[in-house]
């Protein structure tokens, strides 16, 4: 569970903004460091899959998740532009200062993994919480068999962290395998949805010793979850996030509750057989 | 028991000794039925009564405001962060036993499980509960009130610091904390002899069988929403009759959740401030871009019960999160508080009963 609780859980703690990057539109990635060391170093021992709390002073604070592995050294969210609060953290400039406030939520049990083989399928903005256990188990590629990564977006220029990918690819024991809906000229790999790469000419899935990722938009959900189970997945070996409205991140304001689970307390990260479970429908 | 007794005379002598050390809140009769809290001054001291009908208005605003500064924010060539506590030592007298067990529900939410509140931990810290037994069987008990179902009252076990109750003459103390025995120092408490405490007994005896409104099948109830036996159609009959209004979350002892806003104050200074919120308001769930999880009312309004009374939430939460003080019928514009869900539950339980054998 969580460290013991410091005295206010509901107080951002100030970060620097060092740099942004573009990634797709409306898209960018933000690098940040705390203003206190001590805050940073603590922070820094998040997991995979955990999310933070970030504030746009005197606008709000919305829940992101934390795409760097904790074993990288630098500290960075991925937001998409869609309402009051994102749209105001797009706006700041270098040097700037927002808050943060975190990590949260229980993360990928990465080391429960160890000796076994990853499939991690991914749709659109779904890489976000994805990259750190990619990065997470590339970084500790040995510990793993195959580590093999599907993604798909609508078109190419959907297409996340892409100039990562050679130096990702490096690890001798992953493999990427791309799709979109809708190509265009340059695009050389393959067209549909995620779920068809997995009958691919040449593409095989591990299914036994295997922990399936899965994170999207709920429809690209469904149905990899339908072409999982059909080869052979286990509900209790399928693993992903869920999403819900947040405000508070600390089990406090109820917003976030699915069933019987707090998603910021007790998720975000849900096995599929868990989901099931929970009461209500996702 | 750590009992004393005091003349009804003294009732006042009393309030007056709580003045020294707390702000003093006490509920004051308004028109008709209506009734409450408010901060005792030497204008309405006079006025302050032993038995009137509980407000609608929840004591929880003490310990969890319906507005509440979190932060003030500064925002100049640096953005400046304050935390703003506001935890005025109170006392909180006449609350009833529902509203007590209302408050012990909310510090076990608050201040347990993975995080504590600090907010709603300085507010409790400096709360003195004086709670009044429900003897009155007119004024202290309303048509509403099914404490007696939710086992919190008319007299509270626990959770008080101290508890009053009319035994005619005179009143009957129990401290509940060491807070409360301090002030059996005071000369105006006198020791209680086995003869009072008979005499609380057969009070209760009686009052307790003055309740209008007694039943309320919870532990069936739960039974049906924990193993999903209630169909769809009863949550939309339900829901259907649900206005999306709010009023019995807002008036809930119980009833936690929040949300949290940013507001200006001042050039450059801004508040965050929290709000109460309410699970059957349809934005409750909505996220960015349009995509509401629960749509229809009866997704939400099922929520609420599924919240109170499955057996999950009961072993989270440590008890089914219903006092039974009855605020959530007199609210609702649609007749589905509580009791009536209960009993709605019951019926279509039994329908499908009947069914279930007739049809086989
Ligand atoms: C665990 C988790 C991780 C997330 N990770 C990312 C990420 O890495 N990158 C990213 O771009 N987005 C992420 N999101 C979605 C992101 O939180 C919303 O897009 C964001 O809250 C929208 O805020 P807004 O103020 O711009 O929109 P508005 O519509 O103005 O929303 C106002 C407020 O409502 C709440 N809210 C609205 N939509 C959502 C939502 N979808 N989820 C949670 N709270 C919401 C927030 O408190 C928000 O500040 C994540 C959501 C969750 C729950
Ligand atoms: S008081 Fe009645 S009408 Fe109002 S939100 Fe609650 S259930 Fe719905
Ligand atoms: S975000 Fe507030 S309870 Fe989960």
């Amino acid at each position: 569970m969580q460290p013991p609780a410091p005295d206010n859980v509901y107080l951002p703690k100030i970060a620097i903004l060092d740099r942004t990057e573009d990634e797709i539109a409306d898209v960018r990635t933000f690098y940040w460091h705390f203003d206190d060391p001590a805050v940073q170093t603590v922070f820094k021992r998040f997991r995979p899959g955990q999310f933070a709390q970030v504030s746009v002073f005197g606008v709000g604070e919305f829940p992101a998740s934390l795409p760097p592995s904790p074993t990288e050294p630098n500290l960075f969210l991925t937001v998409r532009k869609v309402g009051s609060v994102t749209a105001a953290l797009h706006q700041l400039k270098l040097g700037a200062r927002f808050g943060v406030r975190g990590p949260y939520g229980n993360g990928f049990p990465m080391q429960n993994y160890f000796g076994q083989n990853l499939v991690i399928v991914a749709g659109g903005i779904g890489l976000i919480p994805l990259r750190s256990c990619i990065v997470y188990a590339l970084h500790n590629h040995e510990r793993f068999r195959k580590i093999l990564l599907f993604y798909g977006a609508r078109t190419p220029g959907d297409l996340m962290y892409l100039n990562e990918l050679p130096a990702w690819q490096e690890a001798p024991n992953f493999e990427c395998y791309l799709t979109v809906d809708r190509p265009d000229q340059a695009w050389s790999h393959h067209v549909g949805v995620a779920g068809s790469l997995f009958k691919k000419p040449g593409v095989t899935v591990p299914v036994e010793n295997t922990m399936a990722f899965v994170c999207g938009p709920p429809i690209m959900f469904r149905f990899v979850i339908r072409d999982l189970k059909a080869m052979g997945f286990e509900d209790r070996n399928i693993i992903s996030t869920l999403e819900r409205y947040m405000k508070c991140g600390v089990g406090k304001c109820g917003h976030c509750c699915i069933g019987l689970a707090y998603v910021c307390t007790d998720g975000p990260v849900f096995t599929y057989e868990q989901i099931k479970r929970l009461g209500e429908d996702i | 028991m750590r009992a004393r007794v005091l003349a009804k005379a003294d009732l006042l002598a009393l309030v007056d000794c709580l003045c020294q050390d707390y702000e003093v809140i006490a509920p004051f009769a308004g028109r008709g039925r209506d009734s409450f809290f408010e901060p005792v001054t030497d204008q309405n001291r006079s006025a302050i009564r032993l038995h009137l009908p509980n407000p609608s208005y929840p004591p929880k605003r003490y310990v969890f405001p319906h507005i509440e500064r979190m932060l003030r924010i500064h925002l100049d060539d640096l953005p400046h962060i304050e935390p703003l506590y506001d935890a005025p030592k109170r006392a909180l007298f006449g609350i009833r036993s529902c509203d007590t067990a209302g408050i012990d529900h909310l510090d076990r939410f608050y201040l347990g499980r993975d995080y504590r509140d600090v907010y709603y931990a300085q507010l409790r810290e400096h709360l003195f509960l004086v709670n009044v037994v429900c003897t009155d069987p007119d004024l202290d008990i309303d048509d509403d009130c099914f404490c007696m179902c939710a086992d919190t009252g008319p007299a509270a076990r626990d959770h008080f610091d101290l508890q009053l109750m009319d035994l005619g003459e005179e009143l009957l103390a129990v401290a509940g904390t060491p807070a409360g025995e301090a002030y059996f120092s005071q000369p105006l408490f006198k020791k209680a002899t086995p003869a009072h405490v008979n005499r609380r007994r057969e009070i209760l005896a009686e009052i307790r069988k003055r309740f209008k409104l007694a039943t309320s099948w919870y532990a069936g109830t739960s039974r049906l929403i924990t193993l999903k036996k209630v169909s769809n159609e009863i949550w939309e009959q339900i829901g259907n009759r649900c206005l999306e209004c709010g009023g019995c979350s807002y008036l809930c002892p119980t009833c936690t959740c929040f949300t949290v806003t940013e507001r200006p104050a001042g050039p450059g200074d801004y508040e965050r401030v929290r709000i109460w919120d309410a699970c059957a308001l349809g934005g409750f769930t909505r996220m960015a871009g349009g995509f509401n999880p629960r749509r229809a009312a009866h997704d939400r309004r099922n929520r609420r019960f599924f919240h109170k009374l499955a057996h999950y939430f009961i072993q989270r939460d440590l008890s089914v999160t219903c006092v039974g003080c009855g605020r959530c019928i007199g609210v609702c514009h649609g007749a589905i508080g509580m009791p009536a869900v209960v009993e709605i539950l019951r019926q279509a339980s039994v329908g499908s009963e009947i069914h279930a054998t007739t049809g086989a």
